[in-house]
């Protein structure tokens, strides 16, 4: 006996598909699908602040913008707990080394957003002669967010745009001569 | 002598007495000694002297230059100078060394044995500047990696491939 069974019958709203689901029951997807929803939808993100742009992060992350909407919460001080890298802000030629490390140390699968034209590009410090010219030159970047700093909505339609890039990614491998599955 | 954290401005003195004093006691040291500003006096100094007036300076029995605020670098074009900022709790005024330092051979004396506040200071203009301070007990690079090749903020600074490895 549920809930619903105590709503009177003129209230009730006929969902029949739904009705099915109250018997032990089966659905049938992919794994693809499967992990890479769960995957997309539960993100780790590592605490990476560099530079100004960590405060647009942290920002994104309290209650004003709050990250949490995306299932993206949790910040994580260590590496070995992470799977998302957002470098945020400028990268110099002494902290390079340090990065590569921390990212070699991130448990697979793993990816990295470039938030802001620092990290990018070098920004505005392109000419600096400490200044590493974009993180892409340390570590493969998944998503590059514009902006000197990016807004928090800035950051969160990279973060989505990183979901759609994890949610296509197929996590198995594909056998020689297996046909491609389509989703239903 | 006294010790740090005693109460500021006690000596009731004005900024011209400060300067007579200071003119008197370290005649023949101190060159162009003047009010900069009103809590400050500007004095230089050669870089041969600086260790034995660095150490007068803070037993100075009224004026007691106590407290090193920080160690400046400066490029003037034709030479460097290193910059000294010293408080003195007892005044409640600042004095001001300016060190001209060659820039063929630019070497002073470190001056951590008499403000120990200077250890960080001067391997930070070491490592900007290229000061070469003789005595200090750890004069490595600060802020940049410890294979980066120049010092940039020196005027004739280029900037080399060699720092930029990852380009």
């Amino acid at each position: 006996m549920g809930l619903s069974d105590m709503v009177p019958d003129r209230f009730k709203v006929a969902y029949p598909k739904l009705q099915s689901f109250r018997q032990p029951n089966i659905v049938t997807t992919t794994a693809d699908f499967v992990f890479s929803w769960a995957r997309s939808n539960s993100v780790f993100p590592f605490t990476y602040g560099l530079a100004c742009c960590a405060i647009e992060m942290m920002s994104a992350g309290f209650a004003r913008w709050d990250v949490a909407r995306f299932g993206m919460e949790v910040f994580r001080p260590t590496p070995r707990q992470c799977d998302l890298m957002i470098v945020s802000g400028t990268v110099n030629e002494k902290m390079a080394p340090v990065l590569k490390r921390l990212y070699d140390q991130m448990a697979e699968p793993k990816w990295v957003i470039s938030m802001g034209a620092c990290a990018t590009s070098g920004g505005p410090f392109y000419d600096g002669y400490n200044v590493v010219n974009g993180v892409d030159k340390v570590v493969p970047v998944d998503v590059y967010i514009p902006g000197c700093p990016p807004r928090p909505e800035a950051l969160f339609q990279g973060l989505l745009e990183l979901q759609g890039k994890i949610a296509a990614y197929s996590f198995t491998p594909v056998l020689p001569g297996a046909r491609p599955v389509k989703e239903g | 002598m006294s010790g740090v954290g005693l109460e500021v401005g006690t000596l009731k003195v004005t900024m011209d007495e400060i300067a007579a004093d200071l003119a008197r006691d370290f005649a023949g040291d101190l060159e162009d000694v003047r009010i900069q500003e009103p809590d400050t006096i500007v004095a230089r100094l050669a870089r041969e002297k600086l260790k034995d007036v660095a150490r007068r300076l803070k037993a100075h029995e009224d004026l007691a230059y106590e407290t090193l605020n920080f160690v400046a670098a400066v490029d003037l074009g034709a030479q460097l100078e290193s910059v000294y900022h010293v408080y003195s709790w007892r005044t409640n005024t600042w004095i001001e060394l300016h060190v001209p330092v060659p820039r063929a051979k630019a070497e002073v004396d470190t001056v951590t044995d008499v403000w120990p506040a200077a250890d960080w200071h001067e391997r930070e203009a070491w490592d900007m500047m290229g000061i070469r301070y003789l005595g200090h007990p750890d004069l490595r690079r600060i802020l940049l990696k410890d294979d980066f090749v120049g010092h940039p903020l020196r005027k004739d600074y280029v900037d080399l491939a060699e720092n930029h490895p990852h380009v």
